[in-house]
């Protein structure tokens, strides 16, 4: 069958909203409320926000595992309760939870069955995924005496068979001791490189920073925020420093005068300034006094700080 | 293809859990200890192996199928394996059919291997096994692919304790039937009795499956009675499948 994606955002939901019910059919709080995003292909999207802000519940509706209370989710053009529009996501879970009496061989050959794969076809699926990820060695171990690393390289296989198009990773660094954090990164990096769309969600801010292109933060169901990391930290320059050559005493004291403070070193004379309006004044001054302008620092806040400004609400 | 590798996986698990090999060796220790059973019935032992045999094959085929079929789909949520198997291009109903099937695998290897081991253990004392021993077998099965349905479909609905209890409950009132339409003459023309009509033919009727005293005694049962009983099974097994599928359809997981 032949699947045109060409020009399609890999994902797009409208309004999608979810409200789990108890067991007596009580309505819960809402758990996902109004998401209206598209990602675009081939592009790695972050999807932040703390526990229980809706990043589960959001990645449970993309891949069909539960069912909107309000809105529509598409994949590649495809309405996510449609069976089709699965065919091309690879989905880790987080904690990836697999038969644990079978092997990692197995456990592919099973998943290949069940993405509609011929013999052949899963055999070459193994070859490939079990030298990517280095599973040649515990070929025949039974999956239950796997730790959480191994577990994570395996999920990462199972959600490759098939070759999909968009990988969706739930908190894949979760747990993860720091040499199996960089593995997951790499994988990522690689999967990116070899044009793929990965949505993934983290509580890993630095990995995010590193490894996305754009954004996204949920803050109870909400979408507050999103876009390119670069454009959304550049709104919040935290202090600017500019350092002068060639100037006076007097120029000194009438620039550092405008500053919030100023100190001079061998590199020349420093003027630190809280944002880039006043940071400009300063260059003036320096090119008005005859100086020269030898360096120009600015000091954004980390996607950590504005993580957590855009949880407390602060502007 | 997807049916079928669920179908395989369900009845791996069972084998690799080492299910089969515990119900064998109970299945083994009965079908033996129906010796014991065997002596002390001067002149009927060969009657009393072969009753004791399939009442056996059926007992421990609706404990396999109450207690490992009400776990069979929430198992997979409560394990959360199923949330890399449903994210797969596939309809959630060949999900169900596939957990079903193999349980009927399971429980086709452990009938077939229980009733041909009784056989052999029949012939070794120098009885006759007949047709209609097989009729019994084929027809026990048929009833544990029934009660199996209505596991799987309790399975997709609720716990396994309490979907155990509610098919438990139907299987003990599916072969007591003949109550619902026997009352006594004081409930003609009550609203009772128009209840209970109905309940008798909405109740399954387990009894349809039971030839086993003609088996231990070697009464002849015709061909036409084993079919159309086959058929009745196939029928509300169909029903009940399309009803656990219905039910797993829309279920958040």
């Amino acid at each position: 069958m032949l699947y045109i994606v060409a020009d399609m955002d890999a994902i797009l939901t409208e309004n999608l909203s979810k409200t789990y019910r108890s067991q007596l059919g009580k309505r819960q709080p809402v758990s996902l409320d109004g998401l209206s995003l598209a990602v675009r292909e081939n592009e790695v999207f972050g999807f932040l926000g703390r526990n229980g802000a809706g990043k589960t519940t959001t990645i449970k509706l993309l891949c069909g595992l539960i069912r909107p209370s309000r809105g529509k989710a598409h994949i590649f053009g495809e309405d996510t309760r449609r069976k089709e529009s699965r065919r091309l996501i690879g989905y880790l879970p987080e904690n990836p939870y697999f038969y644990e009496y079978l092997t990692p061989r197995e456990t592919l050959d099973f998943y290949g069955k069940l993405h509609g794969l011929n013999a052949a076809e899963r055999a070459a699926e193994w070859k490939k995924l079990s030298e990517m990820l280095d599973l040649g060695s515990i070929a025949e171990q039974r999956v239950r005496s796997f730790s959480k690393g191994m577990r994570q390289r395996l999920g990462f296989a199972v959600a490759l068979v098939g070759d999909p198009k968009l990988l969706i990773l739930d908190e894949p660094m979760s747990g993860l001791d720091p040499l199996g954090r960089r593995s997951i990164r790499e994988l990522i990096l690689r999967m990116r490189d070899e044009k793929k769309t990965i949505f993934f969600s983290s509580h890993v801010l630095g990995d995010v920073q590193q490894i996305c292109d754009r954004i996204g933060i949920l803050v109870k169901g909400k979408l507050t925020r999103h876009g390119r990391i670069q454009d959304l930290l550049e709104e919040h320059v935290q202090l600017v420093e500019v350092i002068a050559a060639n100037l006076g005493d007097a120029a000194v004291a009438t620039i550092g005068g405008m500053a919030t403070s100023a100190r001079t070193s061998e590199a020349g004379h420093h003027f630190i300034v809280p944002n880039l309006a006043l940071a400009n004044d300063i260059v003036k001054a320096v090119h008005a006094h005859g100086g020269s302008l030898a360096e120009f620092i600015t000091v954004r806040e980390s996607l950590e700080d504005y993580f957590m400004r855009v949880q407390e609400d602060r502007p | 293809m997807r049916i079928l590798a669920v179908a395989h996986n369900t009845f791996r698990e069972a084998v690799r859990d080492k299910v089969l090999y515990v119900l064998v060796f109970f299945g083994l220790a009965t079908l033996l200890g129906s010796k014991a059973l065997g002596w002390i019935s001067i002149g009927q032992e060969i009657k009393i192996v072969k009753d004791f045999a399939l009442a056996s094959v059926s007992v421990f085929g609706v404990l396999i199928a109450i207690f490992v079929g009400t776990s069979l789909v929430y198992k997979e949520i409560d394990k959360r394996t199923i949330y890399t198997i449903i994210c797969r291009p596939m309809a959630r109903y060949e999900f169900v059919l596939g957990k079903y099937f193999g349980m009927a695998m399971l429980l086709g290897v452990v009938t077939g291997f229980m009733g041909i081991v009784a056989a052999g253990y029949v012939a070794v004392l120098g009885g006759k096994v007949d047709a209609t021993f097989f009729y019994a077998l084929l027809l026990i099965y048929c009833e544990l692919l029934m009660v199996t349905s209505f596991a799987t479909l309790f399975s997709s609905l609720t716990s396994p304790i309490l979907g155990a209890i509610i098919v438990f409950s139907i299987y003990v009132v599916g072969h007591a039937t003949g109550i619902l339409v026997d009352l006594p003459e004081h409930f003609d023309n009550t609203s009772m009795k128009s209840f209970l009509e109905i309940m008798y033919y909405v109740v399954p009727n387990f009894s349809n499956f039971n030839i086993r005293a003609e088996a231990a005694n070697d009464v002849p049962v015709a061909l036409g009675y084993v079919v159309w009983s086959m058929v009745y099974g196939a029928v509300y097994t169909a029903m009940l499948l399309a009803l656990a599928s219905v039910a797993f359809e829309n279920k958040d997981v």
